[in-house]
């Protein structure tokens, strides 16, 4: 039985309680839980804060209300009603309970199309919830991309079923803005091994960085060949991270940098190694390419713009999704942007022409450019040709390049800047969920190892060796352009999501949501990962997570122009 | 059925402060929908819905925290939560496994509830209150992130407690200065069941246990007692929820007298005797399985046992989690004097 929700049957709130309490000073502690007092930031009840949720002490009560509504419609609901928003339901943001629960509550009470309702996002208002569309699932015919089948009406409730082959499943299912708040800094630690046996090497690597900083380079010098030895006895991922850091110390000391920017053939070759043999460029492509499907969804010509272009991996699986929307494709375009090849040779034209052939194969009408630059800051709107956004979608793409443009000053505002006059539908966005940027080399140094230290652990479990060396080479390239660089040679320059909310944030975007299907898809993904049992997504305001065991390692975001939402009226 | 269902929520309404209720009425709404009436679990959703926090060897009101992986066969990881020392701003990497300076550290072995399928080590819930009880307590807390059914039904979180505590026994870094690690259990609800199958299995062994913290704890057993009845559905919990979770923890095919539900059950194993340690157990006054709590206080007390009850009266499930009610303080000073009075 359908129950009209009517917005102004939920009251003004009567005055919330709000405790006063903090939390570890029980001696201090006020004993008066009673009073609703004015919490500090933005109105949010500080308590449940700690515990992860968003909820202001003003909107206490109409929340209550509607967990009460919601309990009473799930309750008088058939077990149909029930499943249906645990399995078909696409959630978001679970962190902003207001409008969890409302996009909950709308699902059994679909508002009228005209009538503005203030509670519920502008991107849902007036639409009715997606129903599961099946026919959207099935085989592609080309074999020659691996994906994942998913099909949840017939899928064994099992936990972690998965078959082994076949397509990827991208369903298109509506964005949503909100809230982000920016998180404190914090130094997640996971030790794999316990600290007893590579204590000393531990000691002997940060002793060298320390020495390094105060510029003792006698000093650093013996420490580093003490490292040397020392690693030696290591053994596993300590020993191979040690090695690695050890080296990137040793071309700091003696000055002998790394070639930069490294021959793109090359780190081509090493990134797909890495590609194959751990899931995090997979996750990065799965996810983006999820918030981009949702965005294109009703476009008829869209335009990917790559900032990452390299091997153009990410692109099979987006344009074998796009080929199996219900009503046909769009036309789909892409350019995709990266370096000079030393040898000249028009490498970007070449991956353009394999993905138009794959396009021939599944019917897709396909456009591509290939653009070479130095920089992602020597490009301007206008080199692109871009047509009318109301006549081509475009989403702007970027895998682990954002944090290059840190290396000079004012790169990464002019980027932002030309994405802002390309007009986008969204912008993806994947880094390194780390911060390798401080300005204290001690500090840098002691955060890339424990990044690294947990990248090449959770490299430790996959079958092939060949694969795992190259994907150490890959990562240790990484680590001796974060040690052994500075100024604008150092561009691993990575940045916490936090800190990127910041920079987005100033730039004029605003978050679109990543939600509970694609985090449940990337999940199964990782089952696939041989010797992968320690990879875990999580969902952090609205990004999708993915680290080893407890620590994030990357994060994927999607951005929107500010002006599009309707962020002021409904915060 | 809506009238009753009203009638409940505004009860519940009345005991709690309203932020405690929409924290409690959230978990339970979420996890309805995690709960399939064929037994199996919503397992990507409930990982999505959980709200979680990194370690941080930053210290945080005086307390720095870090993961360790304590078994790779089984990714057992847990959670370790130290005070900082007074001055020392930062911990670095080679600091966080250092031995302790007082004379006498209490090491509690924290493992989280959600009635053995929900939550882990980092949610964040559980990570508010082990930081908690590193201030009260002065102590270092280990929260064990064990299997979780019914992925993983029994023995696994037991197994992954006792793995936990032969861990935590052998590190040279939490001994006191006695060169004694000095341990104890604790945990609510499946966490409090879990304390007391590892302190039953450590009384074999040479693993001296120091007492057993209960909060709430997670017992049951075939009858419907009278506090079932009386509260089914008033209180956030409902008769139905609990047997679905013992349905997807014991072993296929088992009924509720198994001795992992009923410890002093039938099949339960004898304790008089035996050198079980002291335990305290908190129960909730409008917590609807009390019943079996006091029972499992009662087979303490008949094996001779040391046990304290706190029972507390206008108490729900909980209450702990957030310090906003006396309930709170009270446990609090109750489980800080437990854990200080061996020193």
């Amino acid at each position: 039985m359908k129950r009209e929700l009517d917005p102004h049957l939920l009251s003004l709130p009567e005055s919330s309680n709000a405790a006063t309490a903090s939390s570890s000073n029980i001696g201090k502690a006020k004993m008066c839980w009673e009073d609703d007092t004015q919490q500090q930031d933005g109105g949010m009840d500080e308590l449940l804060a700690v515990l992860g949720y968003q909820v202001r002490s003003s909107d206490m009560a109409e929340v209550a209300q509607k967990l009460e509504l919601l309990e009473d419609l799930m309750g008088n609901a058939q077990g149909d009603g029930l499943s249906h928003l645990a399995s078909d339901t696409v959630h978001y943001n679970p962190s902003d309970l207001s409008t969890w629960l409302q996009s909950m509550l709308s699902e059994f009470n679909p508002p009228p199309p005209n009538q503005f309702d203030p509670m519920v996002p502008p991107a849902a208002a007036g639409a009715p919830p997606l129903p599961l569309d099946d026919s959207f699932l099935g085989q592609a015919d080309s074999s020659t991309i691996t994906s994942i089948d998913f099909d949840p009406q017939n899928s064994k409730r099992g936990v972690f079923e998965e078959s082994s082959t076949s397509d990827y499943d991208l369903k298109a299912i509506p964005g949503g803005g909100g809230l982000t708040v920016p998180s404190d800094s914090t130094r997640p630690v996971v030790l794999i091994d316990s600290q007893e046996n590579g204590i000393r090497l531990v000691h002997a690597l940060m002793a060298c960085a320390e020495a390094v900083q105060q510029n003792n380079l006698n000093i650093a010098e013996a420490l580093v060949k003490q490292i040397g030895f020392l690693a030696v006895s290591q053994a596993g991922a300590m020993r191979k991270v040690a090695t690695y850091f050890a080296e990137a110390l040793a071309r700091r000391i003696y000055r002998v940098y790394p070639q930069n920017p490294l021959d793109p053939s090359l780190s081509d070759i090493l990134q797909m190694h890495f590609y194959e043999t751990c899931p995090y460029l997979k996750f990065a492509h799965f996810t983006a390419n999820q918030a981009i499907l949702e965005a294109f969804e009703g476009k008829t010509r869209v335009h990917v713009i790559d900032f990452s272009m390299n091997q153009g991996m990410q692109w099979p699986a987006l344009m074998q999704a796009l080929a199996l929307r219900p009503g046909g494709p769009p036309a789909f375009r892409l350019t995709g942007i990266g370096p000079p090849a030393p040898d000249n040779s028009d490498h970007l034209q070449e991956v353009g022409w394999k993905l138009a052939q794959l396009a021939e194969t599944i019917n897709v009408e396909f456009e591509y450019r290939g653009f070479v630059a130095n920089s992602l800051a020597d490009l301007d709107a206008s080199m692109l040709e871009l047509r009318p956004s109301e006549v081509e979608s475009v989403a702007v793409n970027s895998v682990f390049e954002l944090h290059k443009l840190l290396a000079r000053p004012g790169a990464i505002e002019k980027v932002l800047s030309v994405v802002k006059q390309m007009k986008p539908e969204i912008v993806t966005v994947v880094e390194q969920e780390a911060n390798h940027n401080g300005p204290v080399f001690v500090d840098r140094f002691m955060e890339s190892l424990h990044y690294y230290s947990t990248m090449f652990d959770s490299l430790e479990g996959s079958a092939s060796s060949n694969d795992k060396v190259m994907s150490e080479v890959y990562l240790g390239k990484q680590i001796c352009n974060v040690v052994a660089c500075e100024g604008v040679e150092r561009v691993e320059r990575h940045e916490t999501t936090a800190q990127w909310r910041g920079r987005m944030g100033s730039a004029g975007f605003a978050p679109v949501h990543l939600g509970s299907n694609a985090f449940k898809q990337a999940s199964m993904l990782l089952a696939l990962f041989a010797g992968g049992d320690g990879y875990r997504v999580e969902e952090n305001n609205g990004c999708l997570m993915l680290g080893w065991h407890t620590r994030p390692l990357i994060a994927t975001s999607a951005w929107q122009l500010a002006a599009t939402t309707s962020a002021a009226l409904v915060h | 059925m809506a009238g009753s269902n009203e009638v409940n929520l505004n009860e519940s309404k009345m005991v709690v402060p309203l932020n405690t209720w929409v924290l409690i009425s959230n978990f339970k709404l979420a996890y309805n929908l995690l709960r399939r009436p064929d037994g199996t679990f919503n397992r990507h959703l409930a990982e999505f819905l959980d709200r979680k926090v990194p370690a941080n060897a930053n210290p945080v009101d005086g307390v720095f925290s870090f993961d360790v992986i304590i078994d790779r066969s089984t990714s057992l990881l847990s959670r370790i939560y130290r005070p900082a020392q007074d001055g020392e701003p930062q911990l670095n990497i080679v600091d966080l496994e250092k031995p302790m300076t007082a004379e006498v550290v209490p090491v509690i072995i924290f493992f989280h509830g959600g009635s053995f399928a929900h939550s882990s080590a980092n949610s964040a819930i559980y990570d508010t209150l082990c930081r908690r009880l590193v201030g009260i307590c002065k102590a270092v807390v280990v929260s064990v992130n064990y299997r979780r059914a019914p992925e993983n039904r029994y023995p696994c979180a037991y197994d992954d407690g006792w793995g936990a505590l032969e861990w935590v026994n052998s590190r040279s870094w939490l001994k006191s200065k006695d060169s004694k690690v000095h341990i104890y259990l604790a945990g609510d609800s499946s966490g409090g069941n879990i304390v007391h199958h590892v302190a039953s299995r450590a009384v074999e062994s040479d693993i001296e246990v120091l007492g057993n913290i209960l909060l709430n704890p997670m017992f049951g057993g075939p009858e419907r007692t009278e506090s079932e009845k009386r509260l089914d559905g008033k209180y956030f919990v409902t008769i139905q929820d609990r047997d679905w979770y013992w349905k997807a923890f014991l072993p296929e095919g088992e009924d509720r007298d198994h001795p992992a539900c009923n410890p002093f059950g039938p099949r339960g194993k004898i304790l008089e005797g035996i050198k079980f340690p002291k335990s305290l157990v908190v129960v909730a006054g409008l917590d609807l399985v009390q019943d079996w709590q006091l029972a499992y206080v009662k087979g303490l007390e008949k094996a001779g046992q040391e046990v304290k009850l706190l029972y507390l009266d206008q108490a729900t499930i909980g209450f702990y989690l957030l310090p906003n009610n006396h309930h709170f303080y009270t446990v609090m000073g109750e489980i800080s004097n437990f854990v200080s009075s061996d020193c």
